[in-house]
């Protein structure tokens, strides 16, 4: 290697790793300052920063947070990136702070800005921007769309929500989210993407093996008095459940599907079925 | 406030049972002088305390909504008779408080109902419990909680006139604050200042007894004590994993006569039908030994943050940073960011070796064996 690279080297790898921490930058949008120092919060100390909040974010496998504060005039954007476990963990922790009620706009994986507040996914990082405005009913939106166009640019990772949430039939399809355990409330699932509909709920799980998944499915019927079989994907089984209303719940291969809170488990059977054909 | 319980007496007497003795403060927990009273019509055996003069009755053990994300749980643990439900403006966005007062329903009078606000001035907390009421689909709250407060230095007067002004508009019928830490100093402000009715603080078997004694007094003013964080948390180090021992810290929580309920969270039926047990029976011989060994088992690794040990290292090192940073990689497999914190010491410091010193000046009144896990820090990372 020739001297000139050797002395370039240690210039391109600073480089590289500044480019790696420029999304947490106020001059990614002109005009801002940075207001105080950077933070940083790791597992063991999240509380401090979210109080107790920080438990959902240890659900979705949370690593590290870093945040600045960024000053223009009066107003402050606090901005927050948390590193996850892996893009689908990010995205979960999006889908389940997500405004439901609203369109999910395409920023990263999936994104949402509104008057003083926006959050997106991409790869796995999860984003939070917080206006602080001393008109509480002050409109935000275009200085929030700078700061996440700028940061979702620089930010590396996956921009594409995960392919189970495809699955999930489309009509009357209210909202989608991933339930880092206990799904439907029930341990044995304990982790999976769940659907609500107008009426009703559809989720997915996914397990190590054909096998364990079928034990799974073995614990789960033995909770439902009066369930019984149903020819829906590898095996399933169908029931009426306090709580849960019709409900019925399918193996195929390692996956576990179902639907729960319908009028009756022929309902829930019949939809399930259409669940199962969509999984590949 | 002056210590009357040393935190050798705490342990000993609460959890190292291999030296419990008859007169420890354990005969005092486990005669309340507040006894727990049971519901003989409920399928459940439950039990109930009142919440100092709010007059709320309250099951011993209540629901931590904060984690739960299916409103089955939440709907069954009301069938079964649990009376407290907690939540927050800030948990998941707001949709926790959503998918509360979808599962509570027609049932919303029959609980007592409590969320909290992170605003930081009275208009923002007026609005904030606005919209809390809105997507708790009610027109009042049970108690409203200023949210995650360290320090008297961190209430303003405003904030408590948004609470006192959400009183006199009916929205919440008590109010009061939520801490996580600085308890000894909350604690008893709070009660000084006689304008609070409720405390909702972090309180478990692993704590310094102060905050034991800040809840004592709070109690004793007549302001009611709600606890969570009661199953300790933390990392894979710190955590409950012997079979019962989550039940085991539940039961030390509510045998303290002080504390009205608890809000462990649960998201799943079997969660939530475990902790019921805790109201079933009195903490027991077992519990304790169950608890003393978790203990016992994190004791010489687990740092408390107490700062009691800032400045007594004769080379000048910051023990408990370099305790974190340990913590980072043997308690949560980060290696890489615990050597990240640990380079970012003096030079000086980074090139201390403990194994150097004849004896360590160190004494971490929590048992922590700071020289031989300063030692591994410096193995691992120097």
């Amino acid at each position: 290697m020739r001297a000139s690279h050797l002395v370039l080297l240690p210039i391109l790898l600073a480089a590289g790793m500044a480019c790696a921490q420029d999304y947490l930058s106020c001059q990614l949008v002109p005009g801002w300052a940075q207001s105080g120092p950077k933070r940083q919060y790791t597992a063991d100390n999240l509380y401090d920063y979210k109080d107790g909040a920080a438990e959902g974010y240890l659900s979705y496998g949370f690593t590290r947070m870093q945040g600045v504060d960024c000053k223009l005039g009066g107003i402050t954007l606090t901005i927050d990136v948390s590193e996850m476990a892996d893009a689908d963990s990010a995205y979960g922790m999006f889908a389940a702070n997500r405004d439901p009620r609203l369109p999910i706009a395409r920023i990263g994986m999936g994104g949402q800005i509104q008057p003083q507040s926006a959050q997106f996914a991409k790869g796995k990082y999860y984003v939070e921007i917080v206006a602080i405005d001393p008109n509480p009913n002050g409109d935000r939106t275009a200085e929030l769309r700078a700061f996440v166009t700028g940061m979702q640019q620089r930010l590396e990772g996956r921009d594409t929500a995960p392919e189970e949430l495809d699955w999930f039939p489309k009509d009357d399809l209210a909202s989608t989210r991933l339930v880092p355990e206990s799904v439907l409330g029930l341990k044995q699932l304990k982790r999976g993407y769940v659907a609500t509909y107008k009426q009703g709920q559809a989720f997915i799980a996914v397990e190590a093996s054909p096998e364990s998944a079928s034990e799974v499915l073995k614990q789960l019927r033995q909770r439902f008095d009066g369930a019984s079989s149903v020819a829906v994907g590898d095996e399933a089984f169908q029931a009426k459940a306090p709580y849960l209303d019709g409900i019925c719940i399918f193996r195929k291969g390692r996956y576990l599907g179902g639907y729960a809170n319908l009028p009756s488990p022929q309902e829930a059977a019949s939809r399930a079925a259409k669940l199962a054909a969509s999984i590949p | 406030m002056k210590s009357t319980t040393s935190r050798r007496d705490f342990l000993s007497a609460g959890l190292a049972l291999p030296v419990l003795n008859a007169g420890s403060r354990m005969a005092l927990w486990q005669s309340p002088q507040n006894p727990v009273s049971s519901a003989p019509s409920s399928p459940a055996k439950l039990s109930y305390r009142t919440l100092g003069h709010t007059g709320l009755k309250v099951t011993t053990v209540g629901f931590g909504c904060m984690i739960t994300s299916d409103s089955s749980v939440v709907q069954r643990a009301v069938d079964l008779g649990i009376t407290y439900f907690d939540t927050a403006r800030g948990y998941q966005h707001g949709n926790n408080e959503r998918m509360v007062g979808t599962a509570l329903g027609s049932k919303r009078k029959q609980v007592v109902l409590s969320t909290k606000t992170e605003a930081r001035d009275k208009a923002g907390q007026l609005k904030e419990l606005d919209t809390s009421l809105s997507e708790l689909n009610t027109d009042y709250v049970d108690i409203w909680y200023i949210h995650g407060k360290s320090s008297p230095a961190e209430i303003h007067d405003d904030m408590i006139e948004a609470l006192q002004l959400a009183k006199q508009q009916g929205k919440a019928r008590f109010v009061g604050i939520s801490t996580h830490s600085g308890q000894p100093q909350l604690l008893p402000w709070m009660a000084q200042k006689g304008v609070f009715d409720v405390v909702l603080t972090a309180f478990n078997f692993s704590m310094d007894p102060g905050v034991q004694q800040a809840i004592d007094t709070v109690a004793k003013a007549g302001m009611g004590v709600v606890a969570m964080k009661v199953m300790a948390g933390g990392s894979r180090n710190q955590k409950l994993a012997q079979s019962g021992a989550m039940l085991a810290a539940l039961k030390w929580v509510i045998q303290h006569p002080n504390v009205a309920t608890t809000i462990p969270s649960m998201t799943d039926m079997d969660q939530l039908e475990q902790n019921l047990k805790a109201m079933e029976g009195a903490f027991s011989e077992g519990d304790q030994k169950l608890l003393a060994a978790h203990l016992e088992r994190i004791q010489p690794f687990y740092c408390r943050m107490c700062g009691k040990c800032e400045g007594a290292c004769a080379e000048g090192l910051p023990v408990a940073d370099v305790l974190r940073c340990l913590t980072y990689a043997d308690g949560y497999g980060q290696f890489a960011l615990g050597r990240e914190r640990f380079l970012e010491l003096t030079s000086e410091q980074v090139a201390v070796r403990c194994g150097d010193c004849a004896e360590c000046t160190v004494k971490c009144p929590y048992g922590v064996q700071v020289s031989s896990r300063m030692a591994r820090a410096q193995e691992l990372f120097a």
